[in-house]
């Protein structure tokens, strides 16, 4: 039996296993596993594209996981189905890593309606938004309406993340101002919706004042027309806020989509993916046909050692690749 | 005899001198040894190493009290022999504290099963797999009333290590006491009630920290007023050294957590005096004889030094009195009768140390709870001690040791800058939130755990002087089943005859009590007892109001791989997983989890911390997840592997349950491993259920994970042939 016929029917039936199978081969790095991955994203792609898709960012200890959990389990009463997908740093050191997201969406976790997938980084940040969007994809096709996409906030994750998703929010401590946080001007305006998280106890105070001072600053800032992006404050720990923040998104969702505007972002999102896998493609397609040779590392090797400039290295890799096609392209089809 | 020898600085001089000579001239820096503590050990103490101790030459029983509590100490009574018990049932646990009894132990010491801890009655589904394990099950005071059967409660001190389900199992004791004629007031003993460390290491929590805390402070308040004899809490760093704490983060931490006891009950309006002199300490002593010696002494003067910030008028108030164990990680399955030795030698630093109280370790432990024969040994080591030898004769006999007095001191000093850092965290409540305790504790195991495995560390007959053939020993065997089953008839005989409706109204004026601010909790609990309301309605009562903790879990990198001494090892594993990870598309994915109310997590964090700097991507189960939510989480997540970390033997009823449901998902290609506290002879059991791998307690992190490796890999073999 096909393996992708066989994965892409039972994904489409909602089953669990299928669909966290077909996940595997989506970030698998091994070229079979890319061929059948992208076998069943083509039988499933008419059946995406259905759920409200919400990227949800911010410092570490910002209190993503504890949000997501809050904000989910709210969802969940009103019978959304809800898949969370999140990136976890690999250690750069030793290349391993310690996915503890479901320790901290405990109850979320045991829901039926509720999907939580952690993904290592693997050291490469662009790789993971290439991946979690269509990982996106699958969750769509297997019924989830509800998709998070929580990234950790170092910069890079934070376009990657904005760049597949319908609304994109982010997190903030109330007791620090946007420099202390390592938030760079840029990404704050990606942001959709704002939330000062832990606004609770003697932070409240603080929490509030930090809304008013982001509020201010962010009316200074561009954004999509018909939508001001809102500053909110809530609270996990005294379950405060989340349904002020579940109706925002909802909101911006709807104002986009009947505008219009929901239609043209995510096709700019699917031409910049389309952009996107033809330079990962093209290198992955190199790397897959001139790995065994020497060709790659030499080249490589000569622009470490300062011999030849990069852009010349890869001309002539190309350059050597045309003048002998012909030969390539019968050794490939053996 | 005139000038026939040097001594002070000559002398001196004249030992380097000859000290060189012995070790040909290499330099004598290398015979002192940096400890775990930070701290240097010399090869030599002098007198000139006293200079500047503030304590030297003080008097047992006189402030600051690091020489003893006590004036006479053992010269004229003993230490308590205190051996921690409870089997499954009541009714076999009472037949064991009388034998006991009988046998010369002056005081006993219940051990509760995790259900109960946790505030669960053996009916409740997520316990299936807890009942009657790591001690007894305790549903209703008539349970209370058969453990206690013929033990004359006005005469025998009991102790009862408990901290989530204090308020239903202190209301239990009393009720139960009271139905056999014995007055509160006349109740001696102790509760453990030290909830901070759990949230620190044991985590057998019910409710968030806030709301615990308050807790605490009604069972001091009660106590103070009706139990004049009870101890209200045993602060204890037992469990902190368990985790894998050195001795001065367990010190630091363990009066810091007492600390913060104090303020809490003070903030209550209490007056200092009314409560202090009845808080008692718990301290682990393990193999590092001299430091678990000095450990006690720098306790007790530790104590009475941040006491006095309270300043209390009766002296008793800062005086630190405590139980000790010997320590159950440094037990080891292999050659097991080694451990008796081991015991010995922990006893003994105990005793020397000056402690109130002893519980000694059956040999046995490291793979189950200890038989009748195992449990005589470990009483006798302590009786051997008292009756046999002429170790009680004096008081303090280090007292006065160059090194010892200098050991203790410098303890006191690191202890102090560690307290500095959980002040500056403004408290422990505070630090604990952060995380960075734990961390602290977590980074410590895992030194010790590298240290271990490369071999750094000696064990004997662990990672040293192997015995080849395995040495069976009997063990006691649980059958938790039926043990459930007997539980749950009780709870439904007890149910049909109570009058409900009286019942019901205790239950709700426990709940206005909890939301309200004022209230003494404990009052109300004995009250819901007295009308027969089981443990878990009185803690599901209080949970409708605080709900129940969630723990969040972080992990330590980069520590075990950096204290792991042999890169040779290490490099060829991560070969292994470097060639895997090509032809697999990615790393190999393990699902770590701990099924259960079992809370002893240490295990588990190693293995992860370890397996995680090795190149495996490493998810964490949350603690005390059913067979059903680990498999939810390793379907999704579509690891390789699960590795079960277990403590408590409850893998016997909740791993081949977890296989099973793997199975009804579709998911049989996931391989399962087990790792942890295993009798040997379970081994076959588990296998036959489909486990691919069993590791024992003692087995290298890199050797786990080659295995590891091998048991994905055969497991995928044998589904394609399938």
């Amino acid at each position: 039996m096909n393996v992708a016929f066989d994965l892409a029917e039972k994904i489409l039936a909602g089953q669990r296993r299928a669909l966290a199978k077909a996940i595997t081969l989506i970030e698998s790095t091994k070229h079979a596993d890319r061929l059948i991955a992208e076998e069943i994203l083509t039988r499933i792609i008419p059946h995406t594209g259905n759920s409200i898709r919400l990227g949800i960012s911010g410092v570490p200890g910002v209190g993503k996981s504890t949000l997501i959990e809050a904000l989910g389990k709210y969802l969940l009463q009103y019978n959304k189905r809800l898949a969370v997908l999140t990136i976890d740093p690999s250690s750069p050191v030793t290349g391993g890593s310690i996915l503890g997201d479901k320790t901290r969406m405990e109850s979320l976790a045991r829901e039926e309606n509720a999907f939580i997938r952690p993904s290592p980084t693997n050291g490469n940040l662009g790789g993971v938004g290439r991946r979690t969007r269509e990982t996106m994809l699958a969750c769509e096709a297997a019924g989830f309406d509800f998709i998070i996409v929580e990234t950790v906030g170092v910069g890079q994750s934070e376009v990657a993340a904005a760049s597949m998703v319908d609304v994109f929010m982010m997190l903030q401590l109330p007791n620090a101002g946007d420099e202390l946080q390592g938030i760079k001007k840029g990404i704050l305006e990606l942001a959709d919706i704002l939330v000062i998280t832990k606004a609770d106890g003697q932070q409240k105070q603080m929490a509030e004042h930090a809304r008013l001072e982001q509020q201010r600053a962010l009316h200074l800032t561009r954004h999509e027309n018909n939508w001001k992006p809102p500053v909110l404050t809530a609270s996990a720990l005294e379950d405060k806020g989340i349904a002020q923040i579940f109706e925002s998104v909802d909101e911006c969702h709807r104002i986009k989509q009947s505008s219009g505007q929901l239609q043209l972002k995510r096709q700019a999102q699917a031409r910049a993916w389309f952009e996107q896998e033809l330079v990962e493609g093209a290198k992955d397609w190199l790397v897959h046909h001139l790995g065994s040779s020497h060709q790659l590392a030499d080249a490589e090797s000569d622009v470490i050692g300062g011999r030849i400039p990069a852009s010349a290295a890869v001309r002539h890799i190309f350059d050597q690749l045309l003048s002998g096609a012909e030969s390539t392209t019968k050794k490939i089809r053996r | 005899m005139k000038q026939s020898f040097k001594s002070g600085r000559l002398g001196y001089d004249l030992w380097v001198k000859d000290a060189s000579a012995d070790i040909k001239g290499s330099p004598l820096e290398q015979l002192t040894r940096q400890t775990p503590e930070g701290l240097s050990l010399k090869p030599l103490y002098t007198a000139a190493d006293l200079q500047g101790i503030p304590f030297l030459d003080t008097m047992p029983g006189q402030p600051p009290f690091t020489r003893g509590p006590r004036a006479t100490m053992y010269t004229f009574r003993p230490w308590t022999i205190r051996q921690y018990a409870g089997f499954s049932t009541a009714e076999e646990s009472n037949k064991f504290y009388r034998n006991a009894l009988a046998a010369g132990q002056k005081g006993l010491s219940v051990a509760f099963d995790l259900a109960t801890h946790r505030g669960y009655d053996s009916d409740n589904l997520r316990v299936v797999g807890d009942v009657g394990k790591a001690g007894v099950a305790i549903d209703t005071v008539d349970d209370m009333k058969i453990l206690f059967d013929q033990i004359p409660l006005d005469q025998m001190s009991v102790s009862m290590t408990m901290n989530g389900a204090v308020l239903p199992i202190l209301a239990g004791y009393i009720v139960a006491a009271e139905e056999q004629g014995v007055s509160q007031d006349k109740l001696t003993g102790t509760i453990q009630n030290d909830i901070l460390k759990e949230y620190l290491v044991r985590n057998t929590y019910i409710y968030p920290p806030k709301p615990s805390m308050r807790i605490v402070g009604d069972i001091i308040e009660y106590t103070s007023q009706f139990m004049p004899n009870y101890n209200s809490i045993s602060i204890s760093g037992y469990h902190i050294q368990e985790a894998g704490a050195d001795a001065a983060l367990e010190l630091a931490y363990t009066l810091a957590d007492g600390i913060e006891y104090v303020k809490a009950a003070i903030a209550r309006g209490q007056d200092v005096d009314s409560f202090a002199p009845r808080l008692s300490f718990f301290f682990a002593v393990g193999m590092n004889f001299y430091m678990e010696i000095a450990k006690l002494r720098a306790a007790r003067t530790l104590w009475w030094e941040l006491m006095q910030q309270f300043a209390p008028k009766n002296p008793k108030s800062s005086m630190l009195r405590t139980h000790c164990q010997t320590s159950g990680w440094t037990l080891t399955e292999q050659d097991p009768y080694n451990n008796m030795v081991r015991t010995t030698i922990e006893a003994m630093a105990a005793v020397l140390g000056g402690t109130q109280s002893l519980h000694t370790n059956s040999f046995d432990e490291a793979v189950s709870l200890p038989t009748k024969t195992s449990s005589r040994i470990a009483r006798n080591t302590q009786l051997i001690i008292q009756e046999e030898t002429d170790i009680t004769h004096t008081v303090d006999p280090f007292g006065g040791s160059y090194f010892m007095e200098k050991l203790t001191f410098d303890l006191i000093n690191r202890a102090k800058e560690i307290l500095q850092e959980i002040d500056a965290a403004g408290g422990m409540v505070e630090a604990i939130q952060s995380g960075l305790p734990k961390l602290r504790i977590e980074e410590s195991a895992a030194q010790k755990q590298a240290g271990i495995d490369s071999g750094a560390n000696i064990i004997v007959g662990v990672n040293k002087y192997r015995v080849q053939e395995a040495s069976e020993i009997d063990v006691l065997d649980i059958d938790n089943t039926a043990v459930r089953e007997a539980q749950i008839k009780r709870i439904k005989a007890v149910k049909a005859t109570r009058d409900s409706k009286a019942t019901e109204q205790a239950l709700n004026a426990l709940k206005d009590a909890a939301a309200s601010d004022s209230a003494n909790l404990l009052a109300y609990a004995i009250e819901c007892m007295r009308k027969r309301a089981t443990v878990g309605e009185i803690s599901d009562a209080i949970a409708e109001i605080y709900g129940r903790h969630t723990a969040t879990t972080q992990a330590v990198s980069n520590v075990y791989i950096n204290n792991y001494k042999d890169s040779g090892v290490i490099d060829d594993v991560k070969q292994q997983i470097a060639e895997f990870t090509i032809e697999e598309g990615r790393r190999p994915r393990i699902l770590v989890v701990k099924l259960g109310q079992d809370g002893h997590d240490r295990g588990a964090k190693v293995i992860a911390t370890g397996f995680a700097d090795l190149g495996f991507d490493v998810d964490i189960g949350p603690l005390f997840q059913t067979p059903e939510e680990a498999a939810k989480q390793a379907i999704e997540n579509d690891v390789h592997v699960i590795g079960v970390s277990t403590q408590v033997a409850g893998h016997k009823t909740l791993v081949p349950q977890l296989i099973k449901v793997l199975q009804i998902h579709d998911a049989h290609e996931i391989a399962v491993v087990v790792g942890g506290i295993i009798p040997t002879r379970d081994y076959a059991e588990l296998k036959k259920a489909g486990v691919v791998s069993v590791f024992g307690p003692g087995t290298p992190i890199p050797e786990c994970a080659a295995q590891v490796l091998q048991a994905i890999k055969s497991k995928q073999k044998s589904e394609i042939a399938k």
